[in-house]
This record gives C-alpha cells, structure tokens and sequence, in this order.
C-alpha cells in the first residue's frame, strides 16, 4: 500500500524535491528566520536576549565604518562586473573563433587560477603586494623606474590587488560559462550574415551578444552575489579583517566584525539583514531590467 | 589571406601576454618555495631566478617534518570527495523532480530555489552554528556536507540542462511499464552525464577552497582541510613560513597533474550544459 | 564513462598515497594541537588548552612535568593547540557564545579580554586560587582581567616597556644610546642616523598602541576617564602624536612594513637592520631571539626616552589572560594547575628562562642567579642584562587601563586613526576627534 502510494505520479514528484524542501526548511528558512529575529534583539553574553525593537537598525544608519564597509563591498562587485564580464566574453569569442591557435592550452592556463584556493592565492597576492621594494609588483615597477607603492595601505591601490586577485581566479571560469553559451549558437546564423555581408563586428553585436544574452545573465547574477559576499579574499590579502582604515572592511567582514569578534550577535544580525536587502534588490532590480520576469514568447 | 594571418598573429599574440600574466603568480611560488621561508618574510614575494640561495629544504621538510599537512590534505580530499559526490547525487534528483513533473507548489518551490540562489550565506553562520550545535554535529563533517546537499546552483543547472531532454524518454519509460524511480535512475541519469561533469568541477572546487563555515564548525585540528590548516600556518609567532609556501605550491600539483590529464575532460564538461534563459 | 572511473582510481590511488605518508605525528608547530603528558600516568585527566603564542605551550609543558611530579593523584595531560592570534580569539568567542567546543584552559590577550568580560562572563573566577599568591604579584596586573570584583585570568607578565637599541648602526653614526633620556636627544641621534647611515632610528607605529601608551603613561594619564570613558582627543593625545609625527617629519622615525615591531614583516626589516630603534613592552625579546637572529650580540636595552626628565619611564604594556571556562571537564583541577603553572614561585621563574619575560612576581627580578644566569640564552642574545634596566625603572611602570571601551579604542586607532595621522598626514587634532566621534559612535 506505502509502496503504491509512493510510486504513483502524483507523489513521486514530492518525493524527488524532499530532500530540497527539507535542507530549505532546517538550513535556510530556520536560520534565516533567527538571523531576522536576531537583529531586532541585544544578545549578552550568558544573559536573556532583550527586545529592541529597530535599535539596532537606528545605530547602523548612523555607523560610518558599516558604510564604509558598504561601499567597499559595492565598488568591487562594480569593478569585478566592469572586468569579469565583457573581457571574458570577448576572449570567449576569440577562443571560438577560427582565428585562434592553441585553443586548448589557452582554456587550461585561464582556467587554472580556479583552482587555487581562496587562502593559498590570497596569501600569495598578499606578498606579491607586500610594501617591500623587492616584493613582486613593486620591483616590477622598479624595472619601469617607479617608486615602491604601498599598496595594501592605500584605498586605490587596495582595491587594485582585490581585484586583480579576483580577475586572476575568475576570468577563466567565466570565459568558460561564456564558451558553453556560444555552442548553443547555430553556426548557420552566422553563415547567414556572411552571405548577407556582415562584417565581424556586426556579427557580434547582432548575433553573438543577443544569443548570449541567458549566460550573460547567469553570469552577471553570480558575480553580484559573489562581488557583494566578498569576505575571505579581504581576509587573507591584509591577514586578518583589520585593514588600514578599514579599506578592505566589506559587508561580511564587518558582520563577522561584529557578531563574532565583539559578540555583538543582535547587530551583527542587522547587518546581514541589511546584506541580505541590497542582494535582493540590486539582482531582482538586474534581472527584471534584463526581461528575465517576461514570459517567454 | 594575409589579413587573416595578420589577425591571428595578434590575437595569438595577445592571449600569450594575458597568459604569461596569469603564470606570473605560479611561478614566484614555484621559486619560493625553494628559499628559505624567512627571505620571504624579509624580501616578500618576488621573481629572483637564484641557484645559489635556493635549496630542496623545504620540500624535505614538507616530506619528512613533524607536521600535519598531509593529514590536512587527505582531509580535504575525502571532504571533497564525499561532498561532491552526495550533492550531485541529491541535487539531480531534485533537478529532475523539477524538470519532469508538474505538481501543486512546484512553481512557488523552484522560486525558493532561485531565493537561495540569492541569500548570502555567510549571514546564516551565527545561528547556523547554534543549529549544528544543537544537533549535535559540531566538529563533524556532516555539518560541512548537509546543508549545501541541495545545492542551488547545482539544482538549476540540472533542471536547465533537463529541459533540453526530450519527455518522450520518460513516457516510453512508462509504457514499458518501469517505475517513476527506475525511469530516473535508468533513463534520465545516463543522459545527463555530460553535466555531471561540469558541476562536479565546479562543486568540486567550492568544497577544495571552502573556508569560512568548515572553519568555524571544524575545532578538532585532525580534522582541519587544507585551506584551514594552512592558515594556521599565518601567524607571526611560529615561523611557518617554509611550510606554508611549499605547502601552498604543493598543494596546486596534484590539482594541476589531474587538470593536464584531463583537462579536455574538464573543459568539455564545464561547456557541456548550456545555460538556457 | 571510462574517463570517470580513470579519475576516480587516479583519486584513489592518490589519497591512499597520501595517507601511507600523512601518518601526521603531533607537533607543537602552528596549527597543531599536541597532548603532552609531562609524565603523566593512566589515570590522568586530560586538560585542553588553547594559545595564540606557539611559546606559551612550552612553558606549560615545564610546569606539568613539575605538576605530576608533586601531584601524583592528580595528574593531568595537556593537550595543547596554537592557533593564529585572530582565529583563537574568535573561535573563542564562538565557543563561549554558544557554550559549546571551549577548551579547559585559554589564553586571551589583553585587548581581546573586555569583550570575554561583556554580560556573565562565561569564565570561572579564579579569586581562590590566586590569593595564596596575591601579595607576591603585581597587583594591576591581576586587576586588568577583573570584573567586580572578580579575577578571570591569571596575568603573564609585567610588560615593562622598554627601548631596543641597534649598537651596530648607532656605532655607525656615532650615537651612544646611554646619553639619550629625553625625547629630543632621541630626536638628535636619530637625525644623526638618518644622514650617516640614511636608516631609520625608529617606527612609527600605524597598527598598534605601544608607542602612544608610552607616551600617555609619561604625561601620566590614559585613553579612558576614570569612568572608563574614552578619551582619544585629549591634549596629552595631541602632544603625544605630534611629538612622534615631528619625528616622522624628521626623517627620524618611518613607518614599517606590517605596521608595527611586532609583525613578521617588521621582524625581517629589523633583522635586515633598517630600523635602529624598538620601544616595545619586554617581551619583546622573545621576538628578537626567536626571529631577529642576525641581531644577536647587537640589542641592547635601556629606558625609554620622556618628554621631561623626571616622567616615568615605563608602562605595561600587552598581555595575556588565561582563563578558565565554565564549561571545563573539571573546574577545580583547570583553576589549581593554572595558578601552580602561572603564579607559583617556581612557575615566574621559568616565565623568564622560557619565554623571556619579566615575571609578576618581581622578587624575581632581584634573584641574581635566575636573571644573570650565563647560560639563558635572553642572556646571550642582549648587549647588557634587561634585569639591569628592569630594576632601574622598576617604580615607574604605570598602568593603561582595560575597559569595556577598550576594544572599541584599539579598534578604531590601530585600523583607521594612526594611518591617516602617519601614512596620509592628516590633522592630527581632526584625526583624533574624528575618532572619538568614530568610538562614541561605536558603543553607543
């Protein structure tokens, strides 16, 4: 009898999901829940938690260092989509162009960087950034007769080793994502332009940029989640989650910060709410702006 | 002609640069790793190509030295083993209840899907925490494993790449009379190993460098991964450094011996699934 | 499919490789949790204990082997982990917040402790244990792990700041670091440095408080009020920075790669000697014999120069708690081997054989035979013997206060203030009010 039920069709289809539904329910929806609840409370060491009402929201609209930290986190989600996204697709095109050599050694040597862990890439960029004259970039820049730059102590220069760190690990993945989305081209749409005299360019923008329009999309929402939820590249790149003037200080990092390095779980809880807000909006405001939401014709 | 191959000159030309650029990294490293962990402190990271002042100490030390890094390195092998495995298994499974089916609830559940998709985690981990705690998994690896087996990602993927699989392969299933079970199991899984491939690449290496939530979890240092274990090794008061950067070099070998083996494999399977809107 | 079983036998074959050789013995090296058991028979219990400083396990391992010796029913195995200063800490917190996965024992540094204070702390009172030995230590440093009343941690040291002098580039530019007692004679040495030998005579410091502690101690006040309200912007903070950033100007001072002396970074500037000058609480020594080794026979250690002859030449400075949980296996054991490990005669002794610092108990700081022994190797390593000194200043060591505003304080000027002061040469009074808003802001 269970087994009947469980194998007609209308239930095999629950059965299939439950595993999602359940980790959904005990991971997410429960922890979420609590995060949410959190934030409206002072949470003390070894003491009942206090209702607060929106106290801890009141402090953090008056808290520089989280803007601070909210502005770091938004110029590298902007900085690593201005890079991450056009140039890999354009060395996407180019791989899959009839024009390349090497094709397979270039996919493997941009793709390798992935490979690396966070805490082993981090910490070599962290020395090849190191202030010393005879560290990596700086005798480089030597060679071209220019003084040593401190870079992990200035805003500019901070935000250049993350994102160079962040180029360095993602390009090849998302020339990747972009060369799966170019196989699902028709090569005849191509062989068409030609007869009706495209030129490569025109190939490009008529053809190859609108086709390529879901994984661009895809692409783009996992750099905004990743650009926004960047933590442990800061961590690593200025060992530790101190920077100078808190220049490498993003939304994770303050909220780890707070909840964990000053048990100020309640306000740590606010920022993530926060976080959680900006990360919402700014993809459902992306994905609406880019038709995702139209019903396909 | 002479045009073309102007063009592919230079954009050979300049995929070479950019390649040169990506293994300027590696190879500091590589050279590191065969000097003294204190120049490294002292001179930082740099390209000084020098036989005299370089030695196999490090790497003797990484063989022969009283340390953990292999039992890291093991860890960090079987986590990801066991984690990509698991989170395939269950996420297809999941995947397909999506691609397959039409039910009551589907739609507003693939919406919680897309949701996850978008929720940081790293603004779970405090009451995370408290949840694994009260279930008893601290210190485990099932806390590290469970609650990512219904991976997301991995689940979109799949049913994406699901729905370019013709249902005519499920309804001749049922006229010859299998299961809803053994047509999964004996129909659908076959067809999607292309994208199998691809996502235990990228599954496989989120759990390679995870850090974050193994490290708060993990307390037991026998039970440390890699990338946990060699942060440990960043701390101004053990002079670790001989071990952290030929530990960190050696740790990109294996991965890289595996890559150029396979790496056709890798690459196909990563392009295999398209991304459909 | 072929492919797939390729990789997975690759894999196979790889982690069973990997295993014969990881059989992995403990060591005390970083990241690694070694059991020592000092002697220790069947029956005895084992005790965690974690620490950020790799040294702070091998003191404790002396003291258990003497532990189990005098207490053969008691005997104890230690099961040490060294982890790094940030990760400890915050696995700490961790733990403590949600009562599970603490060790028995923990160290906790100064500037980390008010937050382990915050609400009921979750750390047992140690008052019992440490009043045999009260009289015989230095009282503040008991009173900074305090809370009502209450001591939650059993101090390390005095932290006695002191400057570390380079003879050899001094010698160079014809300085003689015995002749310098204000800070404008350091000034004029190092002036001299600079343009002889083109280094610097000392840092300025952008990631850490010794120097401006230093400074305030003279002027004989702190950053925080008696209320233990901070106090960034006052005027002894004022002159204090621009006092050092006039030594900046000067080209006598510099600021160092990791921020501070004690960083790696700025252990290898030292050691390649670039900087001629530390003022460092004493245990810096360690750092120097331990990672400044081409240094040996070159230290040297006197007082610190002051703004007036006069001013009290010394403040503690650092420091590390350790603790107790509540959640320790057994309590009374954990609070007993701790102050017989950290309070006992025997135990300030072997803090300076060991770990080279200037014990709580400052009768040993007048035992000839312990701090002039020939064979310590603090002994070797330094032009004259830092006791000599110690004992000079002995009754000018003043005290920072720990607050509940510490942290926050610390926080603020070592990321955001000291930078903009010595890296942008921002207004040091705007910097500092800056600050105090930044702090006010923060505790509110």
């Amino acid at each position: 009898m269970v087994k009947r039920f469980l194998y007609s069709q209308k239930v095999a289809p629950y059965v299939f999901v439950l595993p999602f539904v359940l980790v959904f329910l005990v991971f997410w929806i429960y922890p979420l829940a609590s995060s949410v609840g959190m934030s409206f409370q002072k949470v003390t060491l070894g003491q009942e938690a206090q209702w607060i009402g929106f106290d801890n929201y009141a402090k953090l609209m008056g808290d520089k260092t989280f803007f601070k930290a909210v502005t770091n986190s938004a110029v590298y989600m902007v900085l690593t989509l201005v890079i991450l996204i056009p140039f890999p697709m354009l060395f996407a095109v180019l791989i899959n162009s009839r024009l390349m050599w090497g094709r397979e050694f270039f996919k493997s040597s941009f793709f390798f960087p992935a490979l690396t862990s966070v805490v082993v890439a981090g910490t070599i960029f962290r020395l090849m950034f190191g202030e010393m004259e005879g560290s990596l970039i700086n005798s480089i820049l030597g060679w071209f007769g220019l003084d040593p730059v401190k870079f992990l102590k200035g805003q500019a220069t901070g935000y250049i080793a993350l994102v160079a760190l962040a180029t360095w690990r993602w390009t090849g993945v998302n020339i990747l994502y972009f060369l799966s989305g170019l196989k699902s081209i028709p090569d005849d749409y191509y062989e068409a332009a030609s007869i009706d005299g495209a030129s490569s360019w025109q190939k490009f923008t008529r053809i190859t940029m609108p086709l390529l329009k879901p994984t661009t999309i895809y692409v783009v929402t996992i750099s905004i989640y990743a650009g926004l939820a960047m933590f442990i590249e800061s961590m690593m790149l200025w060992n530790g989650n101190n920077s100078p003037k808190n220049i490498g200080l993003t939304i994770v990092g303050y909220l780890y910060r707070q909840g964990i390095e000053k048990n100020n779980l309640g306000y740590a809880a606010a920022v993530g709410v926060v976080l959680l807000a900006i990360t919402m909006i700014i993809n459902l405001a992306q994905l609406a702006f880019s038709g995702m939401f139209k019903k396909e014709e | 002609m002479k045009k073309e191959l102007a063009a592919k000159i230079a954009i050979f030309a300049l995929f070479a640069v950019i390649c040169l650029l990506i293994l300027i990294p590696f190879y500091a490293v590589t050279i590191a790793s065969f000097k003294p962990g204190e120049d490294l402190i002292r001179y930082g990271l740099n390209l000084r190509f020098d036989v005299s002042a370089m030695s196999l100490d490090n790497f003797a030390y990484l063989f022969t030295g009283d340390h953990a890094y292999f039992k890291w390195f093991f860890n960090s092998l079987l986590l990801t083993v066991v984690q990509v495995a698991l989170t395939l298994i269950v996420s297809a499974t999941v995947a397909y209840g999506f691609a397959a089916y039409d039910f009551k609830g589907k739609n507003m559940l693939f919406v919680c899907v897309l949701l996850i998709m978008m929720v940081p985690f790293e603004i779970l981990l405090l009451p995370l925490y408290r949840l694994i705690y009260d279930m008893g998994l601290m210190n485990s690896y099932s806390a590290i494993v469970l609650p990512g087996v219904a991976s997301a990602a991995t689940i979109f993927f799949f049913r994406q790449y699901l729905s370019g699989v013709p249902k005519e392969i499920i309804a001749a299933g049922r006229v010859d009379g299998a299961t809803e079970y053994g047509i999964y199991a004996r129909l659908i899984l076959p067809v999607m190993k292309p994208s199998f491939a691809a996502m235990a690449i990228l599954n496989g290496m989120n759990s390679w460098n995870n850090f974050l939530w193994p490290f708060m979890v993990l307390s037991d240092d026998n039970k440390y991964t890699l990338p946990i274990g060699l942060k440990t090794l960043l701390t101004p008061y053990g002079n670790n450094y001989d071990l952290l950067i030929v530990g960190s070099f050696f740790s990109i070998i294996p991965i890289f011996i595996l890559f150029v083996a396979f790496q056709k494999y890798f690459i196909d399977g990563m392009t295999a699934g398209a991304v459909k809107g | 499919m072929k492919r797939t079983w390729l990789i997975t036998l690759l894999v196979l074959t790889m982690t069973t490789i990997l295993w014969g050789c990881g059989g992995g013995k403990p060591s005390a090296s970083g990241g690694k949790t070694s059991v020592l058991d000092g002697g220790a028979g069947q029956s005895a219990t084992e005790l965690s204990y974690w620490t950020f400083v790799e040294l702070h396990g091998q003191h404790f391992e002396k003291m258990l082997e003497k532990w189990n010796k005098e207490n053969p029913e008691r005997q104890i195995k230690l099961n040490v982990t060294v982890m790094p200063y940030d990760d400890m800490h915050n696995k700490l917190s961790i733990a403590v917040q949600t009562g599970v996965g603490a060790p028995d024992i923990a160290d906790i540094e100064l500037g980390k402790f008010p937050d382990f204070l915050k609400g009921t702390p979750q750390l047992e009172p140690l008052n019992d244990v440490i009043d045999p030995y009260r009289d015989t230590v230095v009282k503040s440093r008991i009173d900074l792990y305090s809370k009502d009343g209450k001591n939650y941690g059993v101090p390390t040291h005095v932290g006695a700041s002191v400057a570390f002098y380079n003879t050899e580039i001094l010698k160079e530019a014809g300085v003689d670091y015995t002749k310098i007692v204000t800070w404008e004679d350091f000034k004029q040495a190092g002036i001299k440095v600079h343009e002889k030998t083109g280094k610097y005579m000392g840092t300025a410091d952008t990631s850490a408080l010794w120097q401006v502690s230093q400074l305030l101690a003279q002027q004989g006040t702190d950053l925080t009020d008696d209320q233990g309200n901070p106090v960034v912007n006052s005027e002894a903070m004022v002159k204090a920075l621009k006092l050092l950033k006039d030594l900046q100007d000067n080209n006598v001072i510099a600021t160092i790669a990791g921020g501070q002396p004690d960083t790696e970074e700025a252990y290898g500037e030292f050691n390649s000697g670039n900087y001629a000058t530390a003022f460092m609480p004493l245990w810096q020594m360690s750092r120097y014999t331990n990672y400044m080794t081409d240094l040996a026979g070159k230290i040297a250690i006197a007082p610190i120069p002051v703004m007036e002859k006069g001013m009290p030449r010394s403040v503690g400075g650092g420091g590390t708690g350790t603790v107790v949980t509540k959640t320790a296996k057994d309590v009374k054991l954990a609070k007993d081997f701790l102050a017989f490990a950290k309070l006992s005669l025997d135990a300030n002794k072997e803090i300076w054989n060991t770990l080279g610092f200037d014990p709580v108990n400052m009768d040993v700081w007048n035992m000839k035979d312990v701090t002039h022994n020939p064979e310590n190797k603090f002994v070797k390593y330094f032009v004259n013997n830092p006791f000599d000194v110690l004992n000079e200043i002995k009754d000018e060591i003043r005290l920072i206060k720990s607050t509940p505003a510490s942290p926050t304080i610390n926080n603020v000027l070592c990321t955001v203030t000291l930078n903009e002061i010595f890296e942008d040469g921002k207004d040091i009074k705007q910097a500092l009010d800056d600050a105090q808003a930044q702090i006010e802001q923060e505790l509110k």
